[in-house]
């Protein structure tokens, strides 16, 4: 074994969850199955992705791929990194609070509009989990996409 | 969280997989070998990604088996020093908290990365936060934020061939994370989603 690229890429969350429900599909399409420690990881990190609060668990998915550029724009004004940007895709801060989790020094770098500013973006490019009340439909929704 | 790893390596196909098409065994040979494995400084092994380029294959003298010469893509999970994941509280003791997430147990957060005002409660097992009189637990199982701080690599190639050195070797852990929860937004999920 020879190591070419140490790392060529990053990959998101959505990406990692993505590539794995395809292959767990076309596997199945084509009726074989991976080596047993593969078959083993895949099913614990889509469970993993799949726990609430994990946006990934929301039912229908909040959003695919294609979010990531359109966040990247909206974001742009905010000088963002790009560490700071993936974390954002993963965790989803639909908070302040939450935001603080993935910003680095949040508080010396915006003001306080400016947070909530960045939460409304995540909000509305990457949604949020509806209200408690409605909760308990998508528990049900989340139990039958597992296998 | 996961990045992308470029590996060059030689892929061995026994008879015995030979009605498999040829990309088909190439994927499971290195899904096989290297998928739930962690390799030193890069991190632990999801599976292949993509096939970049394979030679042709040539046959071993007296073995039957093809050898193919491969350089692959390898999703890694290696989150970076500074991130901030999910993942579930495992267990507590008087050092810390140990996290897992599902597909990777190493993790453990030292109670000097807990915020101030967190003590252990004995009786509980549980690391407790005291805010105003009010004692919120760290409770097994519960879902939280932690942020990188560390990661610590060991190399399980053993001291001797002996049993005993072998056994030792295969109880370290290959890779671990050092994490911390001494930010606000970080611990405990519900205390910061109920709003």
């Amino acid at each position: 074994m020879k190591i070419l690229e140490a790392q060529s890429a990053v990959l998101t969350n959505i990406e990692v969850y993505k590539f794995l429900n395809d292959q767990a599909k076309q596997y199945h399409d084509q009726k074989r199955r991976g080596p047993a420690n593969l078959e083993t990881l895949r099913k614990e990190m889509l469970q993993y992705f799949e726990s609430h609060p994990n946006p990934l668990s929301q039912k229908p998915l909040p959003y695919d791929t294609s979010a990531i550029p359109k966040l990247i724009q909206r974001l742009r004004p905010y000088e963002i990194s790009k560490g700071e940007l993936a974390m954002i895709i993963n965790m989803r801060p639909t908070s302040v609070a939450n935001l603080n989790a993935v910003l680095e020094d949040m508080e010396e770098r915006f003001g306080e509009d400016q947070q909530q500013e960045i939460v409304d973006i995540v909000i509305e490019v990457l949604g949020q989990f509806p209200p408690p009340a409605e909760e308990e439909d998508q528990g049900d929704a989340m139990q039958t996409t597992e296998e | 969280m996961f990045i992308l790893t470029k590996i060059a390596d030689l892929v061995q196909i026994t008879p015995s997989q030979f009605d498999q098409q040829s990309h088909i065994a190439i994927e499971n040979n290195i899904n096989a070998k290297y998928s739930n494995r962690v390799i030193q400084k890069i991190g632990l092994c999801i599976c292949m990604y993509d096939l970049l380029w394979a030679s042709e294959g040539l046959i071993g003298h007296g073995t039957g088996l093809v050898n193919v010469n491969v350089e692959f893509r390898m999703i890694v999970f290696r989150p970076f020093k500074g991130e901030t994941l999910f993942g579930k509280i495992s267990g507590a003791t008087q050092e810390g908290l140990s996290i897992h997430t599902k597909f990777f147990d190493d993790i453990f957060v030292s109670y000097k990365e807990l915020p101030e005002n967190t003590e252990y409660d004995h009786n509980e097992k549980a690391w407790v936060w005291v805010v105003d009189e009010e004692r919120m637990h760290y409770d097994k199982n519960e879902m939280v934020r932690f942020q990188v701080i560390d990661e610590t690599w060991r190399d399980q190639i053993p001291d001797s061939a002996e049993e005993e050195a072998l056994d030792k070797a295969k109880k370290l852990s290959p890779y671990s994370i050092s994490g911390t929860m001494m930010k606000e937004g970080l611990g405990i999920c519900l205390w910061w989603d109920e709003s």
